[in-house]
């Protein structure tokens, strides 16, 4: 076996280890809550019925009884028991088993304690996804792979900023804050990704102009129709929906309109660099058949992931009785416009790309 | 319904206008792409076995991605085998987890919204998750297919005599670009989409520890992270792929 054979394998098991241990800490990190948590030892089923609604959807649900063993706080090791009603589709409850953790909200009472449970205990499961990503960056790419992370997580923290700074500012405007953030995400995603260079300022400039002239279409074409939109089926809308679509919108078109600029505006710099004689409508025209080839494919990236998100609701919808247009107006209408001006900002940051890397290259020469 | 209908208009003629008869097909796949989605919850809604049918369209969807998307068919032959592939390990992660942290349904946040409903439906959420959680992925996992496979057979063809090692070495270098650039489209898919859930978090929740509990939160990370893992993969498989036909050592 070769070194370098020895030295992956070294780091493999590595990983494998801090996986573990992972699994372990968050397994036993109740200590760290406040809220109380158990452990469910036991689980007796005791009773369940079928039940049928007007639609003649059939389905069952459960009682049963959980026994808790509680893991932390000063009724640590104490055992309560609770009860719990699930049902086959589990759309909002769910069926417990012993080994998984719980949160419980505890009452005292005369018999002693009793509670509820108020939600899942999840946290391992989340850290054990993040931990398999990145190892499986690092098994791959060594560090470059962990650089491409570097980015998301400073822009998670800036986005998070945002949203404190929108929630805390309140303003009535705050289209205009998201916007800023946008550009902020642009040019630190670039920076990391390109460095602090020409290319860099080409793509940001590029990325702009693109993004702001499919949003002033889609702001056009909403307000000629204005009537046809339910915002107010967009979820957990606690601000001007309007705006919060919008602003929605613009984030959301952000990483695919970067993924586009990018791939062509390194590819036009690229050939320069290999053919400095290249004209400058030579060079617009490989950056054009280069923005071609990755137009449909980004634009459905965008399309399922959004689609995704509307299934559990349209389900829903259909199963009660709803018709095809009732259901596709409330939880589909939005996500679908979104998508067309996220496609509309993909398709016009193409030409836009091509042209100012290949005109910017002009000047130099 | 009519602002669909311009906006898809606009979005249809600057995709003709900008990259012609590619364009034209391209606005044609996700056409398809969106009929079929609509079809499946369709089918999932009137009862049909949530996974058999997701992994039936996630097959169209993957082929009318691939193939209508790109001209060369050795590098769609390759994308597609390894799409396929992915898609199948990807399953493999994605029922046991999604069981384990049980995000399935509706969340307390969204109580609002399903207050009307009766929510005894009879179709097993959990599966419908699985479902739409194999669905979300493919997008980026056919795109990342697509350029890694394209871009490594630029270079099969530009160095007729390049080995195994060093096309592995350049699949590395072009799929750390794809990746960077795709882990980018997905968080900020994510941060736009949730955009209205994370100023309601704010709100209502400011400790740590409800961020890495809540089905919500929990729910949406999960879907980035598996797309995440699936572009890594595929990534991987395509690059095994189009390695498999060269020789192991250079010839001399």
């Amino acid at each position: 076996m070769s070194v370098k054979n020895k030295r992956s394998l070294l780091i493999a098991c590595c990983l494998l280890l801090v996986g573990g241990l992972i699994y372990f800490l968050s397994w036993h990190d109740a200590f760290l809550y406040h809220q109380d948590i158990a452990e469910v030892t036991q689980v007796t089923p005791l009773s369940s019925h079928k039940t049928q609604d007007e639609f003649k959807n059939s389905d069952q649900t459960h009682r049963q009884e959980v026994h808790l063993r509680l893991l932390n706080g000063k009724h640590a090791d104490k055992k309560v028991t609770v009860k719990n009603t699930w049902s086959n589709s589990g759309a909002f409850d769910q069926n417990f088993s012993a080994g998984q953790q719980v949160f419980v909200d505890l009452q005292k009472s005369a018999h002693g304690l009793t509670g509820q449970i108020s939600g899942f205990k999840r946290d391992t499961y989340l850290l054990l996804l993040c931990w398999l990503v990145i190892a499986l960056l690092f098994l791959t790419m060594k560090f470059a792979g962990l650089k491409a992370l570097f980015s998301v997580i400073i822009n998670f923290c800036v986005f998070i900023f945002f949203v404190n700074l929108d929630v805390s500012l309140n303003l009535n405007n705050f289209f205009w804050l998201f916007v800023l953030s946008a550009l902020i995400f642009t040019a630190l995603s670039l920076a990391i990704v390109i460095g602090w260079n020409k290319q860099c300022v080409v793509t940001f400039a590029s990325i702009t102009a693109g993004t702001a002239l499919a949003l002033g279409i889609g702001v056009l074409v909403l307000k000629a129709t204005s009537s046809s939109l339910h915002y107010e089926s967009l979820d957990f809308a606690t601000q001007a929906p309007k705006q919060l679509f919008l602003s929605a919108t613009v984030i959301g078109l952000l990483g695919a309109v970067m993924d586009a600029a990018t791939d062509i505006v390194s590819t036009i710099f690229e050939l320069k660099r290999a053919q400095p004689q290249l004209s400058v409508k030579q060079l617009s025209l490989s950056g054009l058949s280069v923005g071609r080839a990755i137009l449909g494919p980004l634009v459905n990236v965008l399309l399922l992931i959004f689609f995704a998100e509307t299934v559990p609701l349209a389900v829903l919808f259909f199963r009660t009785g709803n018709s095809i247009a009732y259901t596709f107006d409330w939880t589909m209408t939005l996500g679908v416009v979104q998508s067309l001006i996220s496609g509309i900002g993909i398709a016009l940051v193409i030409p836009a790309a091509s042209v100012l890397a290949a005109w910017s290259l002009k000047k130099e020469g | 319904m009519e602002t669909i209908g311009i906006l898809a208009a606009i979005l249809g003629l600057l995709m003709v206008l900008i990259a012609g008869k590619q364009g034209f097909m391209a606005f044609f796949s996700v056409v398809i792409n969106f009929c079929l989605l609509f079809i499946t919850i369709l089918l999932l809604s009137s009862g049909f076995p949530p996974l058999a049918t997701a992994l039936f369209s996630a097959i169209c969807i993957l082929a009318i991605t691939i193939y209508m998307g790109n001209t060369d068919e050795q590098t769609s032959n390759t994308a597609f085998l390894a799409t396929i592939c992915v898609m199948l390990v990807m399953l493999c992660l994605i029922i046991p987890f999604d069981h384990l942290a049980q995000v399935q349904g509706f969340a307390n946040e969204q109580s609002e919204e399903i207050e009307a409903f009766n929510l005894l439906i009879g179709v097993s959420f959990e599966q419908i998750l699985v479902a739409t959680t194999l669905l979300s992925t493919l997008g980026a996992i056919a795109e990342a297919a697509i350029a890694i496979a394209s871009g490594l057979k630029e270079v099969i063809e530009e160095n007729k005599q390049i080995n195994r090692a060093a096309l592995f070495r350049s699949g590395r270098n072009i799929g750390f670009q794809i990746m960077g650039m795709t882990f980018n489209t997905l968080f900020f898919g994510m941060f736009g989409g949730n955009l209205a859930l994370f100023i309601l978090l704010n709100k209502l929740h400011n400790s740590f520890s409800y961020y890495l509990n809540s089905k919500i939160f929990v729910a949406e990370c999960l879907l980035v992270l598996y797309s995440a893992i699936a572009v890594i993969l595929v990534i991987l498989f395509t690059t095994w792929l189009m390695g498999r036909k060269l020789p192991a050592k250079k010839e001399s």
